[in-house]
Protein backbone atom coordinates (compact mmCIF):
# COMPACT_ATOMS: atom_id res chain seq x y z
CA UNK A 1 0.00 0.00 0.00
CA UNK A 2 1.12 3.56 -0.62
CA UNK A 3 1.92 6.26 1.33
CA UNK A 4 -1.73 7.31 1.30
CA UNK A 5 -2.57 4.80 3.95
CA UNK A 6 -0.28 5.99 6.23
CA UNK A 7 -1.62 9.37 6.79
CA UNK A 8 -4.12 9.50 9.66
CA UNK A 9 -6.45 12.42 9.76
CA UNK A 10 -8.94 13.23 13.05
CA UNK A 11 -12.37 12.76 11.91
CA UNK A 12 -13.25 15.81 14.15
CA UNK A 13 -11.09 17.69 11.33
CA UNK A 14 -12.67 15.91 8.71
CA UNK A 15 -16.31 16.98 10.31
CA UNK A 16 -14.84 20.71 10.23
CA UNK A 17 -13.59 20.61 6.72
CA UNK A 18 -16.97 19.35 5.39
CA UNK A 19 -18.48 22.61 7.23
CA UNK A 20 -16.36 24.55 4.47
CA UNK A 21 -13.58 25.52 7.73
CA UNK A 22 -10.64 26.64 5.58
CA UNK A 23 -8.26 25.77 8.61
CA UNK A 24 -9.45 22.11 8.19
CA UNK A 25 -9.01 21.73 4.27
CA UNK A 26 -5.47 23.20 5.21
CA UNK A 27 -4.05 20.46 8.08
CA UNK A 28 -5.92 17.71 5.23
CA UNK A 29 -3.86 19.43 1.95
CA UNK A 30 -0.68 19.76 3.71
CA UNK A 31 -1.49 15.78 4.82
CA UNK A 32 -1.74 14.92 1.33
CA UNK A 33 -0.19 17.40 -0.86
CA UNK A 34 2.86 15.25 -1.10
CA UNK A 35 1.47 11.86 -2.32
CA UNK A 36 -1.40 13.31 -4.81
CA UNK A 37 1.39 15.47 -6.11
CA UNK A 38 3.60 12.24 -6.80
CA UNK A 39 0.92 10.04 -8.03
CA UNK A 40 -0.20 13.00 -10.71
CA UNK A 41 3.83 13.57 -11.66
CA UNK A 42 4.60 9.43 -11.54
CA UNK A 43 1.50 9.70 -14.00
CA UNK A 44 2.42 12.60 -16.00
CA UNK A 45 5.79 13.75 -15.76
CA UNK A 46 5.39 17.04 -16.47
CA UNK A 47 5.39 19.13 -13.01
CA UNK A 48 2.92 21.88 -14.59
CA UNK A 49 0.66 19.06 -15.21
CA UNK A 50 0.94 17.14 -11.77
CA UNK A 51 0.52 21.06 -10.18
CA UNK A 52 -2.73 21.23 -12.32
CA UNK A 53 -4.20 17.16 -11.23
CA UNK A 54 -2.82 18.52 -7.58
CA UNK A 55 -4.88 21.19 -7.90
CA UNK A 56 -8.21 19.29 -9.43
CA UNK A 57 -7.85 17.29 -6.97
CA UNK A 58 -8.07 19.21 -3.59
CA UNK A 59 -11.07 21.00 -5.19
CA UNK A 60 -12.56 17.97 -5.40
CA UNK A 61 -11.98 17.24 -2.30
CA UNK A 62 -13.53 20.11 -1.38
CA UNK A 63 -16.73 19.98 -3.39
CA UNK A 64 -17.87 16.23 -2.30
CA UNK A 65 -16.14 15.74 1.52
CA UNK A 66 -19.46 16.08 2.70
CA UNK A 67 -20.34 13.17 1.08
CA UNK A 68 -17.78 11.29 2.53
CA UNK A 69 -19.14 8.71 5.36
CA UNK A 70 -16.03 7.45 6.62
CA UNK A 71 -16.68 4.13 5.55
CA UNK A 72 -13.11 3.20 3.93
CA UNK A 73 -10.17 5.60 4.96
CA UNK A 74 -9.43 8.96 3.85
CA UNK A 75 -6.49 8.26 2.79
CA UNK A 76 -7.83 5.81 -0.13
CA UNK A 77 -10.85 8.17 -0.98
CA UNK A 78 -8.50 11.13 -1.89
CA UNK A 79 -6.18 8.57 -3.52
CA UNK A 80 -8.97 7.23 -5.27
CA UNK A 81 -9.52 11.29 -6.51
CA UNK A 82 -6.39 11.82 -7.52
CA UNK A 83 -5.68 8.43 -9.35
CA UNK A 84 -9.72 9.10 -11.22
CA UNK A 85 -8.09 12.67 -11.71
CA UNK A 86 -4.71 11.95 -13.40
CA UNK A 87 -6.61 8.95 -15.56
CA UNK A 88 -9.03 11.15 -17.04
CA UNK A 89 -6.00 13.73 -18.05
CA UNK A 90 -4.41 10.84 -19.74
CA UNK A 91 -7.25 9.65 -21.68
CA UNK A 92 -7.91 13.47 -22.90
CA UNK A 93 -4.53 13.66 -23.76
CA UNK A 94 -4.64 10.91 -25.82
CA UNK A 95 -7.62 11.57 -27.24
CA UNK A 96 -6.94 15.05 -28.65
CA UNK A 97 -3.48 12.99 -30.03
CA UNK A 98 -6.03 11.30 -31.95
CA UNK A 99 -4.72 7.49 -30.10
CA UNK A 100 -6.58 5.44 -27.57
CA UNK A 101 -5.07 3.99 -24.26
CA UNK A 102 -2.25 1.28 -25.05
CA UNK A 103 -1.44 2.48 -28.65
CA UNK A 104 1.72 4.73 -27.28
CA UNK A 105 3.87 1.13 -27.06
CA UNK A 106 4.27 2.08 -31.28
CA UNK A 107 6.07 5.38 -29.67
CA UNK A 108 8.72 3.26 -27.83
CA UNK A 109 11.75 2.74 -30.25
CA UNK A 110 13.58 -0.60 -29.06
CA UNK A 111 16.96 1.12 -27.94
CA UNK A 112 14.89 3.25 -25.71
CA UNK A 113 14.84 1.61 -22.62
CA UNK A 114 18.87 0.91 -23.11
CA UNK A 115 19.47 4.77 -23.56
CA UNK A 116 18.27 4.89 -20.33
CA UNK A 117 20.87 2.53 -18.74
CA UNK A 118 18.80 -0.24 -17.87
CA UNK A 119 21.35 -3.02 -17.82
CA UNK A 120 24.22 -0.57 -16.34
CA UNK A 121 23.65 -0.12 -11.88
CA UNK A 122 20.70 -2.36 -11.44
CA UNK A 123 20.25 -1.81 -7.88
CA UNK A 124 20.24 1.66 -8.44
CA UNK A 125 17.22 3.46 -7.28
CA UNK A 126 17.80 6.06 -9.97
CA UNK A 127 17.70 3.17 -12.85
CA UNK A 128 14.34 1.87 -11.75
CA UNK A 129 13.07 5.65 -12.05
CA UNK A 130 14.78 6.14 -15.24
CA UNK A 131 13.37 2.60 -16.24
CA UNK A 132 10.01 3.67 -15.16
CA UNK A 133 10.19 6.82 -17.25
CA UNK A 134 10.88 5.28 -20.46
CA UNK A 135 7.74 3.17 -20.24
CA UNK A 136 5.34 4.40 -22.23
CA UNK A 137 2.11 6.16 -19.81
CA UNK A 138 -0.16 4.25 -19.79
CA UNK A 139 1.81 0.96 -18.83
CA UNK A 140 3.82 3.03 -16.41
CA UNK A 141 0.44 3.67 -14.60
CA UNK A 142 -0.53 0.53 -14.36
CA UNK A 143 2.69 -0.81 -13.02
CA UNK A 144 2.38 2.01 -10.26
CA UNK A 145 -1.40 1.24 -9.47
CA UNK A 146 -0.93 -2.38 -9.50
CA UNK A 147 2.43 -2.36 -7.62
CA UNK A 148 2.72 0.68 -5.71
CA UNK A 149 -1.24 1.57 -5.05
CA UNK A 150 -2.39 -2.45 -4.83
CA UNK A 151 -4.77 -2.17 -7.18
CA UNK A 152 -6.33 -5.26 -8.89
CA UNK A 153 -6.46 -6.06 -12.72
CA UNK A 154 -10.39 -5.60 -12.28
CA UNK A 155 -10.17 -2.25 -10.36
CA UNK A 156 -7.52 -1.13 -12.82
CA UNK A 157 -9.22 -1.71 -16.00
CA UNK A 158 -12.63 -0.35 -14.65
CA UNK A 159 -10.82 3.12 -13.63
CA UNK A 160 -9.12 3.29 -16.93
CA UNK A 161 -12.58 1.96 -19.16
CA UNK A 162 -10.87 -1.13 -20.52
CA UNK A 163 -10.30 -4.96 -20.12
CA UNK A 164 -8.58 -7.01 -17.42
CA UNK A 165 -6.91 -8.04 -20.26
CA UNK A 166 -5.95 -4.66 -21.67
CA UNK A 167 -4.46 -4.37 -17.62
CA UNK A 168 -2.55 -7.83 -18.03
CA UNK A 169 -1.18 -7.18 -21.47
CA UNK A 170 0.08 -3.03 -20.18
CA UNK A 171 1.62 -5.10 -17.04
CA UNK A 172 3.51 -7.88 -18.95
CA UNK A 173 4.85 -5.28 -21.76
CA UNK A 174 6.08 -3.50 -18.81
CA UNK A 175 7.41 -6.27 -16.80
CA UNK A 176 9.33 -7.08 -19.90
CA UNK A 177 11.07 -3.99 -20.70
CA UNK A 178 12.24 -3.37 -17.02
CA UNK A 179 13.48 -7.17 -16.89
CA UNK A 180 16.56 -7.15 -17.18
CA UNK A 181 17.12 -4.16 -14.43
CA UNK A 182 15.13 -6.37 -11.96
CA UNK A 183 17.12 -10.12 -12.65
CA UNK A 184 20.23 -8.53 -12.18
CA UNK A 185 19.04 -7.15 -8.93
CA UNK A 186 17.26 -10.25 -7.90
CA UNK A 187 20.86 -11.62 -8.71
CA UNK A 188 22.77 -8.86 -6.60
CA UNK A 189 20.12 -9.36 -3.73
CA UNK A 190 20.62 -12.81 -3.65
CA UNK A 191 17.14 -13.42 -4.14
CA UNK A 192 17.47 -15.21 -7.02
CA UNK A 193 18.20 -18.79 -5.53
CA UNK A 194 14.54 -18.05 -3.40
CA UNK A 195 13.36 -17.65 -7.45
CA UNK A 196 14.40 -20.41 -8.67
CA UNK A 197 12.77 -22.35 -6.31
CA UNK A 198 9.81 -20.59 -7.05
CA UNK A 199 7.56 -20.83 -10.15
CA UNK A 200 9.41 -18.97 -13.38
CA UNK A 201 7.41 -18.83 -16.70
CA UNK B 1 -7.27 -4.29 -3.37
CA UNK B 2 -5.56 -7.32 -3.06
CA UNK B 3 -1.70 -8.24 -3.33
CA UNK B 4 -1.49 -11.76 -4.03
CA UNK B 5 -0.26 -11.59 -7.48
CA UNK B 6 1.20 -15.15 -7.91
CA UNK B 7 -1.43 -15.81 -11.15
CA UNK B 8 -0.63 -12.54 -12.26
CA UNK B 9 3.14 -12.82 -11.83
CA UNK B 10 2.99 -15.81 -13.75
CA UNK B 11 1.00 -14.25 -16.62
CA UNK B 12 3.39 -11.46 -16.83
CA UNK B 13 6.38 -13.17 -16.95
CA UNK B 14 8.32 -12.10 -13.84
CA UNK B 15 9.79 -14.63 -10.92
CA UNK B 16 9.08 -13.88 -7.39
CA UNK B 17 12.22 -12.30 -6.46
CA UNK B 18 12.03 -10.32 -9.58
CA UNK B 19 8.52 -9.32 -8.72
CA UNK B 20 9.80 -8.42 -4.86
CA UNK B 21 12.55 -6.45 -6.29
CA UNK B 22 10.36 -3.98 -8.19
CA UNK B 23 7.78 -3.72 -6.06
CA UNK B 24 10.57 -2.82 -2.97
CA UNK B 25 12.10 -0.54 -5.44
CA UNK B 26 9.23 0.92 -6.42
CA UNK B 27 8.22 1.82 -3.32
CA UNK B 28 11.43 3.19 -2.31
CA UNK B 29 11.11 6.08 -4.98
CA UNK B 30 11.18 9.59 -3.62
CA UNK B 31 7.93 11.51 -3.24
CA UNK B 32 8.01 15.06 -4.24
CA UNK B 33 6.11 18.16 -2.24
CA UNK B 34 4.75 19.96 -4.75
CA UNK B 35 5.39 24.07 -5.24
CA UNK B 36 3.93 26.22 -2.47
CA UNK B 37 1.94 28.19 -5.01
CA UNK B 38 -0.67 25.19 -5.55
CA UNK B 39 -1.90 25.78 -2.37
CA UNK B 40 -2.82 29.51 -2.78
CA UNK B 41 -3.99 28.50 -6.14
CA UNK B 42 -6.31 26.24 -4.88
CA UNK B 43 -7.19 28.63 -2.12
CA UNK B 44 -8.13 31.10 -4.58
CA UNK B 45 -10.26 28.92 -6.64
CA UNK B 46 -12.00 27.46 -3.46
CA UNK B 47 -12.49 30.90 -2.65
CA UNK B 48 -13.97 31.97 -5.75
CA UNK B 49 -16.51 29.40 -6.21
CA UNK B 50 -17.32 29.45 -2.37
CA UNK B 51 -16.17 26.17 -1.34
CA UNK B 52 -15.01 27.34 1.88
CA UNK B 53 -16.29 28.96 4.58
CA UNK B 54 -14.96 32.94 4.97
CA UNK B 55 -12.09 32.52 7.73
CA UNK B 56 -13.76 35.01 10.46
CA UNK B 57 -12.10 37.62 12.71
CA UNK B 58 -10.94 35.60 15.54
CA UNK B 59 -13.76 35.71 18.28
CA UNK B 60 -12.04 33.81 21.26
CA UNK B 61 -15.33 34.17 23.29
CA UNK B 62 -17.36 31.90 20.96
CA UNK B 63 -15.32 29.66 20.30
CA UNK B 64 -14.25 28.96 24.25
CA UNK B 65 -17.99 29.19 25.45
CA UNK B 66 -18.42 25.97 23.49
CA UNK B 67 -16.02 24.22 25.22
CA UNK B 68 -17.55 26.06 28.28
CA UNK B 69 -20.49 24.33 27.53
CA UNK B 70 -19.10 21.14 27.35
CA UNK B 71 -17.46 21.20 30.27
CA UNK B 72 -21.17 21.63 31.52
CA UNK B 73 -22.80 18.93 29.59
CA UNK B 74 -19.86 16.52 31.22
CA UNK B 75 -20.22 17.55 34.71
CA UNK B 76 -23.92 17.13 33.90
CA UNK B 77 -23.42 13.39 32.72
CA UNK B 78 -21.00 12.75 35.39
CA UNK B 79 -21.56 14.73 38.16
CA UNK B 80 -25.10 14.26 38.54
CA UNK B 81 -25.95 10.43 38.50
CA UNK B 82 -22.95 9.96 40.44
CA UNK B 83 -24.34 12.07 43.20
CA UNK B 84 -27.73 10.57 42.67
CA UNK B 85 -26.28 6.87 43.19
CA UNK B 86 -24.52 8.27 46.02
CA UNK B 87 -27.86 8.98 47.97
CA UNK B 88 -29.42 6.14 46.67
CA UNK B 89 -29.87 3.01 49.07
CA UNK B 90 -28.12 0.25 47.44
CA UNK B 91 -24.73 3.07 47.23
CA UNK B 92 -24.59 2.32 51.34
CA UNK B 93 -23.40 -0.83 51.03
CA UNK B 94 -20.38 -0.26 48.98
CA UNK B 95 -17.04 -0.25 50.91
CA UNK B 96 -16.32 3.18 52.19
CA UNK B 97 -12.89 3.19 50.71
CA UNK B 98 -14.44 3.27 47.11
CA UNK B 99 -16.80 6.10 48.03
CA UNK B 100 -13.62 7.86 49.11
CA UNK B 101 -11.95 7.45 45.54
CA UNK B 102 -14.79 8.30 43.69
CA UNK B 103 -14.83 11.18 45.76
CA UNK B 104 -11.22 11.89 45.40
CA UNK B 105 -11.78 11.19 41.03
CA UNK B 106 -14.88 13.45 41.26
CA UNK B 107 -12.52 16.56 42.95
CA UNK B 108 -9.31 15.99 40.59
CA UNK B 109 -11.70 16.49 37.11
CA UNK B 110 -13.24 18.99 38.28
CA UNK B 111 -10.65 20.61 39.68
CA UNK B 112 -9.25 20.53 35.91
CA UNK B 113 -12.56 21.84 34.72
CA UNK B 114 -11.84 25.03 37.00
CA UNK B 115 -8.33 25.23 35.80
CA UNK B 116 -9.56 25.07 32.04
CA UNK B 117 -12.18 27.34 32.58
CA UNK B 118 -9.60 29.98 33.94
CA UNK B 119 -7.22 29.42 31.23
CA UNK B 120 -9.87 30.56 28.97
CA UNK B 121 -10.66 33.56 31.25
CA UNK B 122 -6.83 33.84 30.69
CA UNK B 123 -7.19 33.97 27.17
CA UNK B 124 -9.91 35.99 26.54
CA UNK B 125 -8.19 38.27 28.60
CA UNK B 126 -5.25 38.59 26.19
CA UNK B 127 -5.48 41.27 23.34
CA UNK B 128 -6.10 40.43 19.90
CA UNK B 129 -4.20 38.42 17.79
CA UNK B 130 -2.48 40.65 15.58
CA UNK B 131 -2.98 40.88 11.58
CA UNK B 132 1.17 40.03 10.54
CA UNK B 133 1.27 36.37 12.13
CA UNK B 134 4.56 34.24 11.66
CA UNK B 135 3.81 31.15 9.69
CA UNK B 136 5.44 28.82 12.25
CA UNK B 137 3.39 30.64 15.62
CA UNK B 138 0.00 30.08 13.12
CA UNK B 139 1.38 26.08 12.56
CA UNK B 140 1.72 25.96 16.35
CA UNK B 141 -1.39 27.95 17.01
CA UNK B 142 -3.17 26.13 14.87
CA UNK B 143 -1.87 22.75 15.73
CA UNK B 144 -3.03 23.46 19.63
CA UNK B 145 -6.39 24.91 18.62
CA UNK B 146 -7.11 21.63 16.29
CA UNK B 147 -5.99 19.15 19.32
CA UNK B 148 -8.43 21.24 21.73
CA UNK B 149 -11.19 21.40 19.64
CA UNK B 150 -10.76 17.38 18.80
CA UNK B 151 -10.50 16.69 22.58
CA UNK B 152 -14.01 19.26 22.92
CA UNK B 153 -15.26 17.04 20.16
CA UNK B 154 -14.84 13.74 21.97
CA UNK B 155 -16.07 15.14 25.35
CA UNK B 156 -19.31 16.42 23.95
CA UNK B 157 -19.56 13.48 21.98
CA UNK B 158 -22.88 11.85 23.32
CA UNK B 159 -21.82 8.45 21.60
CA UNK B 160 -18.93 8.23 23.02
CA UNK B 161 -18.38 6.08 26.07
CA UNK B 162 -15.41 7.11 28.33
CA UNK B 163 -14.98 6.07 32.14
CA UNK B 164 -13.91 9.12 34.66
CA UNK B 165 -10.29 7.65 34.13
CA UNK B 166 -11.02 8.94 30.50
CA UNK B 167 -12.65 11.67 30.79
CA UNK B 168 -9.66 12.83 33.63
CA UNK B 169 -6.99 12.32 31.34
CA UNK B 170 -8.97 13.88 28.12
CA UNK B 171 -9.69 17.29 31.03
CA UNK B 172 -6.00 16.85 32.30
CA UNK B 173 -4.63 16.79 28.32
CA UNK B 174 -6.85 19.71 27.40
CA UNK B 175 -5.79 21.76 30.43
CA UNK B 176 -2.20 21.16 29.12
CA UNK B 177 -2.84 22.22 25.96
CA UNK B 178 -4.78 25.31 27.21
CA UNK B 179 -1.81 26.75 29.29
CA UNK B 180 0.73 25.81 26.16
CA UNK B 181 -1.80 27.91 24.25
CA UNK B 182 -2.34 31.15 26.50
CA UNK B 183 1.80 30.82 26.86
CA UNK B 184 2.02 31.16 23.49
CA UNK B 185 -0.63 34.18 23.20
CA UNK B 186 0.29 35.90 25.98
CA UNK B 187 4.08 35.70 24.25
CA UNK B 188 2.35 36.58 21.06
CA UNK B 189 1.03 39.52 22.66
CA UNK B 190 3.98 40.81 24.40
CA UNK B 191 5.84 40.70 20.79
CA UNK B 192 3.41 42.90 19.43
CA UNK B 193 3.86 45.32 21.84
CA UNK B 194 7.28 46.15 21.28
Amino acid sequence: MSKFADIEIDPAIVKRAARGDSRAHEIIYRSFATPVYSLCLRFTRVPAHAEDLTQETFIEIMRSINGFRGEAALGSWIRRIAVSKALMFLRSAWTSRGQSLGEDWDDVTPGHAASHGISSHPDDALDLDAALESLPDVSRTVVWLHDVEGFTHKEIAKLMGRTESFSKSQLSRAYQRLRPLLAAAAEETGTVGAALRSYRV
Amino acid sequence: MSSTATDEDMICGLTAAEHEVLRQGLRRLPETMPPRAVWHRIREQAAAEGLLRPQLVRRPSSWYAGAGIAAAVVLAVIVVPRAMHTSAPESRTEPPITAQSSQVELTALQALMVQSQQLESDLRALPEEPRVLRASTVATLSEIEDRIAAIDYQLGDAGVQMTPEETEIFWRERVRLMNSLVQLRYAQAQRTAF
